[in-house]
């Protein structure tokens, strides 16, 4: 499985992940960070992130979901958003029914998929600062991001308790109280 | 205290002042130091010089004009903010961060970070060693002079930790004051007549105002940031049109990629000798900057011992290298004898022409030409390869989407009656709509190679013939 999985290239590896997801997920944001968390958990697909605007962000995975679109992989859809901007769906053949699995991977992927995307970039980026060795990853999230963990930082710790209680080969870094 | 009055004449800015004040002394400091100094030789775009021979203006140069471009930004900043709005603290933390900003680059910077990725070497990226020149060292000591947590708060400006606000807009966005500085000072270096920009009537019509943003679906608020009165708006499209130019012509010449990527293999084999205790085979001595980096990568000292000079100085030596690979890399580049460049895409282009392709089916068969060389090469390796491939892709500009930067990575127009928000420039220009991001498809290979010839020219027909049986 090993072997199989790390000859893949890297589109089929970002097609995996909207696979696993139950073939949809909404959002670039929300995919960087899907992958993100399962990258730190020991069930990623190898991607490798550095921290942006939206907390952490790989370039191998944008590339590479360009080119699952380009090779006919994944349908990417744009719609407008509310606040004026624009906001993707990726779409991806699924896994199953839409039943819910005891797979971990699964497990986290349905969880993100459902999260506010918001509360998720928040989780992420808490979670990457204390990969950094910050030891107050919530309180240094506020700080960087002030407009947004004003409104959803306590959902972003709801989120992070529910990825947390799925039981993963490497586990979350245990940041809440 | 008495300050002194410090000017620089500039090329592109003639008279660049440091007034008689703490700030602007922490700063003349600043460009006193061993590590503001070595940007003097690194040169801002490394190999470009070998098709544009005007162009060997420094780092050190263009630095200083951001920091000048950065004050001329955050006068309108205070414009607009006003009084108790604008926030000298977080001002002076921007300009600071537009001085600094730079200075972690390497010897060639964009080739040497790339040897840096592949060889996965810390202090090749120019992100991380500048955060440690801010924080650390000279620089810092010269920025704390302006309070115990200032150098930190410059830190986090230059590295876009901090939260995100119009003061680090001048640092970072679309119009930010080092995009500003390089697209005048590199088209006035390399002699080019593309890319010319109206600076002064963007610079006039900028002004503050809010927009909204939001991350996927969700709104989240609003933000101030730059945005353009309507009459900048053709002002604009030239800018995003002069920016596509210049990576066309300059950033992205074949001539240039082509150099980078000798320049690239030569220092990836030196490094992999170095570290497999081949020293003696690189032509160079053990006590050499570049074998010193080698064996230490993760040492900021020995990244700042590397600069162009020492590197390109080292080439003179390397061509008497025993290494086959060194010698003749170093020679080619030495004599400026670079590989022939074939350019896939517009072989495709040519080749398809009359084919009804969308966009995604000609990139796909760009892909499929791609993997066969891939495959060839894996298949046939040599010391210097016989295929280099080059596959640049730069966007000029996006629609704000959460993969862009945010939204004061955006260029945003105020409504010509002046009220409403400010909307994305894309949603009324049709220039700025129509602009793709610019893409290469080039491989690099030795004149007389016969077998690299054949490949090439074996895996376009291969394609060819999908669309054309």
């Amino acid at each position: 499985m090993e072997t199989l999985r790390s000859s893949r290239s890297d589109a089929e590896k970002a097609v995996a992940i909207i696979h696993d997801a139950g073939g949809e997920i909404v959002g670039k944001t929300r995919l960087q960070k899907a992958a993100y968390i399962l990258e730190i958990v020991g069930l990623g697909e190898g991607f490798a992130f550095e921290y942006r605007h939206y907390g952490p962000f790989s370039e191998e995975l944008a590339r590479a979901v360009v080119v699952a679109e380009v090779q006919g992989y994944i349908a990417q859809e744009e719609r407008p958003a509310t606040w004026g901007g624009t906001y993707s769906i990726f779409r991806a053949p699924a896994n199953d029914s839409g039943a819910v699995s005891a797979v971990p991977r699964e497990r986290l992927l349905q969880t993100v998929v459902k999260a506010n995307p918001v509360a998720l970039e928040l989780a992420a980026t808490a979670a990457y600062l204390a990969r950094e060795g910050y030891s107050n990853p919530w309180a240094e999230t506020y700080r960087r991001k002030p407009d947004k963990a004003a409104h959803f930082l306590e959902a972003a710790k709801e989120l992070y308790r529910q990825l947390s209680s799925i039981k993963t080969p490497i586990a979350l870094p245990c940041i809440l109280d | 205290m008495n300050f002194s009055f410090q000017r620089i004449r500039d090329p592109l800015h003639n008279v660049i002042e440091f007034p008689r004040d703490e700030f602007h002394d922490a700063m003349w400091k600043v460009i006193q130091t061993r590590e503001f100094q070595r940007l003097r030789r690194v040169k801002q775009l490394g190999f470009s010089e070998l098709v544009y021979p005007g162009a060997t203006h420094t780092r050190f140069a263009h630095s200083i004009g951001v920091f000048h471009t950065a004050r001329k930004l955050m006068e309108v900043v205070k414009r607009y903010l006003g009084d108790p709005g604008y926030q000298e603290t977080k001002a002076r933390s921007s300009l600071a961060a537009a001085l600094v900003h730079d200075l972690g680059h390497g010897p060639y910077s964009h080739a040497f970070e790339d040897v840096g990725r592949r060889l996965n070497l810390t202090m090749a990226d120019h992100e991380k060693v500048t955060d440690h020149l801010v924080r650390e060292g000279e620089v810092g000591s010269a920025l704390s002079g302006l309070g115990s947590g200032f150098a930190a708060d410059v830190a986090d400006v230059v590295k876009k930790a901090g939260h995100a606000s119009i003061y680090g807009a001048v640092v970072s966005s679309q119009f930010d004051a080092d995009r500003l500085d390089y697209v005048q000072r590199d088209r006035l270096m390399t002699g080019t007549h593309h890319g010319a920009i109206d600076f002064s009537w963007l610079l006039s019509n900028l002004e503050v105002g809010e927009v909204s943003y939001g991350v996927d679906g969700v709104a989240v608020g609003k933000i101030e940031t730059f945005v353009l009165g309507p009459k900048a708006l053709h002002a604009a499209e030239a800018y995003l049109l002069g920016l596509f130019q210049l990576y066309a012509t300059v950033y992205l010449h074949k001539t240039t990629r082509g150099a980078e990527k000798l320049f690239s293999e030569m220092l990836v084999r030196t490094i992999e000798l170095a570290r497999s205790n081949s020293v003696t085979k690189t032509g160079l001595p053990k006590s050499h900057p570049i074998i010193q980096f080698a064996k230490h990568p993760e040492k900021l000292e020995n990244a700042l011992d590397l600069d162009d000079l020492v590197v390109g100085g080292a080439i003179s030596l390397m061509v008497h290298a025993k290494d086959p690979v060194i010698a003749a890399l170093s020679k080619n580049l030495r004599d400026r004898r670079l590989f022939k460049c074939f350019d896939v895409r517009e072989c495709l282009y040519q080749r398809l022409s009359g084919v009804e392709l969308a966009e995604k089916e000609f990139e796909a068969a760009c892909l499929s030409v791609e993997r066969r060389l891939l495959d060839w090469s894996k298949e046939n390796p040599q010391g210097v390869p016989h295929l280099l491939i080059d596959k640049p892709e730069r966007p000029i500009y996006k629609t704000m989407t959460e993969e862009s930067k945010g939204p004061l990575d955006q260029i945003m127009m105020k409504p010509t009656h002046g009220t409403g928000e400010p909307f994305d420039v894309a949603l009324v220009s049709q220039v700025v709509k129509a602009i793709r991001p610019f893409r290469a498809f080039r491989v690099y290979h030795e004149k007389g190679d016969e077998k690299a010839k054949r490949v090439l020219s074996e895996s376009i027909d291969e394609e060819v013939l999908k669309w054309k049986p």
